[in-house]
């Protein structure tokens, strides 16, 4: 209790600087722009679809179909194909169900809105917040005004690396939260209790229904998000290491976002190269599981979040000791 | 928030984001619960039901709609305009009929699909029993690419040499039965919609030693045409002669499939049949 109750100062203290960097108005602004630009444009593509289809279940028919058509072709990658094979046998389960996984709804557009942003926003966002949490205070100088105080040094990391994480998590909730309100103010706040199907086991390019059971689509939201922030946590202890390592904050964004792209388009490419599905980017789409699409043939859930604590953890040792052992110098 | 103290400050913040992290943490725990130990679970699920269209006269009734099944010829392709047969065929519909509303329900033709395929989709996939039963009018096309490859031992759309016309003969009746379950498929599904086979036609016609093939071709459409008599809501329109003399003026650069105008004229055809 005693330890805690001289944590507790220094977590508010950090909480409270990273709040004054105004860094988390920076996310929320982003989000306030971004999310309604693309509520207009899937409003625009629900508009054309009502034009061209009388119901639903003609436009998935029709893109069952066209998925069909593609995998006929000779010139698209097995990779695409698998997936395609993969994606028109669960739209099909969903035609089979009679269940809408498209319905215009704020929950739905908030689901689909936080899967796509799972592998470069919400790291960038992350990114943000955590690039100069070290990295900065030895730009400005802080730094020895930090350490030149009786606290250890340890514990100043650790404050660091909770207030990271309060906003980390805030973060996810807040992007969630803004989605339904905003969207839902185009699309209706209704969705909740839609069902939605997931447990697909995959096998090659075949899927297997026979767990597949449906759930509402509140609690896949919810999933998703708890999901969302398991990776978006991982990229946090990454960059807190970067921010530790690397002396300018520039460098730090840079490595950091290069690590995170460069495993987006890797898991294009996966195909070819099976290592890559080691590299922490590469695993970062955790929402895939749910949909019942892993990146990689072979990759299961366990195993990627295995991959995303190895790097987790990783960095968590090396950021504790060399901010504990390293030299401050000008 | 200036007038917000940062003892308060700090209370908002640590108090929602301990929140939101025990949230989302819940939501991970129910993840990977879900994932890693998944529970198999029917969903009934509901019965989909599409609303029938009347029967009858199309200029009578208040709307048309079409749905396209069938191979590549359905799908348009060698049009470069991506229209086929099919779109140019609601245009036309859409000219005769002013006052009343046509649509394209689906056009859900495949490249290379044969028969066999065509027949197995439609005995068990919900999206085209549902398709089809909504509509009033279906156009369709199959047989081309189930005699390509009996004449030819190959898949659609390779090189044409090396195909054999006594295979072709001896295959026929083969693809005929794969046709006639087909048919008897889409009566079943829906018996009312005016039902409309685009004949086949030889796409070699100016190769000399595969001239002979429009003989075999004109059987099958013959026998085609007997299995669609049967069902007084079924018709055939023939295409073999728009492919003999003007067959450079309406074939495709691809040899096989007609071009833009080669399906404005089958697309005439098809709204000729119509009524």
């Amino acid at each position: 209790m005693k330890a805690l109750d001289r944590l507790l100062p220094l977590i508010q203290n950090e909480t409270l600087k990273i709040w004054k960097k105004k860094r988390f108005f920076v996310i929320v602004l982003v989000l306030m722009i971004i999310i309604p630009i693309f509520t207009y444009a899937q409003h625009r593509i629900d508009e054309t679809n009502k034009k061209n289809f009388k119901d639903w279940r003609n436009e998935l028919v029709q893109q069952i179909s066209e998925y069909q058509n593609t995998l006929s072709s000779d010139r698209i990658p097995e990779e695409w194909k698998r997936s395609r094979r993969i994606a028109v046998q669960q739209l099909q389960y969903y035609l089979d169900h009679d269940v809408n996984p498209n319905s215009p709804d704020g929950v739905t557009f908030t689901r689909s809105f936080l899967s796509n942003a799972v592998t470069l926003f919400f790291p960038l966002l992350v990114l943000a917040l955590a690039s100069d949490l070290v990295s900065g205070e030895r730009t400005s100088g802080t730094i020895k005004m930090l350490l030149t105080r009786p606290v250890r040094r340890w514990k100043i990391l650790f404050s660091k690396l909770v207030a990271l994480s309060f906003y980390v998590s805030l973060t996810v909730v807040v992007s969630a939260v803004l989605c339904y309100l905003i969207s839902g103010a185009v699309f209706g706040y209704n969705g909740w209790g839609m069902p939605v199907f997931t447990g697909f086991v995959i096998h090659g390019s075949s899927v297997e229904s026979g767990f597949a059971h449906a759930i509402p689509q509140g609690l896949y939201l919810l999933m998703e998000a708890g999901l969302i922030w398991v990776s978006a946590m991982t990229v946090a202890l990454l960059a807190l290491m970067v921010s530790v390592l690397v002396r300018s904050t520039a460098a730090s964004i840079v490595a950091m976002m290069a690590a995170v792209i460069s495993g987006t388009i890797l898991s294009n490419m996966a195909s070819s190269w099976q290592s890559a599905k080691f590299i922490f980017s590469v695993n970062l789409q955790l929402t895939n599981y749910l949909a019942g699409s892993p990146p990689i043939t072979g990759m299961t859930l366990g195993f990627s979040l295995v991959i995303l604590a190895c790097w987790g953890i990783t960095s968590l040792i090396v950021s504790f000791f060399v901010f504990t052992k390293q030299d401050i110098l000008n | 928030m200036r007038s917000l103290s940062s003892g308060n400050l700090w209370k908002i913040i640590s108090i929602s984001a301990v929140l939101s992290t025990l949230l989302l943490v819940a939501g991970f725990g129910f993840a990977v619960k879900d994932l890693l130990y998944p529970r198999g679970e029917s969903f009934a699920g509901r019965a989909n039901v599409p609303a029938l269209p009347a029967g009858g006269k199309l200029s009578e009734g208040k709307n048309i709609e079409i749905t396209a099944i069938g191979d590549s010829l359905t799908k348009g392709t060698g049009d470069a305009s991506g229209e086929g047969y099919v779109k140019q065929v609601v245009a036309l519909l859409k000219q005769k009929y002013p006052d009343t509303s046509v649509r394209l329900n689906n056009n859900l033709a495949v490249n290379g699909l044969k028969a066999d395929r065509l027949q197995k989709l439609l005995e068990s996939d919900k999206g085209y029993s549902f398709a089809l039963k909504q509509s009033n009018i279906i156009v369709f096309t199959i047989g081309g690419n189930d005699l390509f490859q009996i004449a030819s031992g190959t898949s659609p759309g390779k090189a044409a040499d090396g195909l054999k016309l006594d295979k072709l003969k001896s295959g026929l009746p083969q693809g005929l039965n794969r046709l006639a379950q087909v048919v008897k498929r889409l009566h079943a599904i829906n018996p009312n919609a005016q039902v409309v086979y685009v004949g086949l036609y030889n796409p070699f016609y100016d190769i000399p030693e595969y001239r002979g093939g429009s003989l075999q071709i004109q059987q099958w459409n013959e026998q085609a045409y007997a299995l669609l008599h049967q069902y007084p809501n079924m018709t055939m329109v023939p295409t073999f002669d728009l492919f003999e003399n003007a067959i450079g003026r309406y074939l495709s650069s691809d040899h096989f499939h007609p071009n833009h105008d080669g399906y404005a004229q089958i697309a005439a055809r098809i709204v000729q049949s119509l009524e």
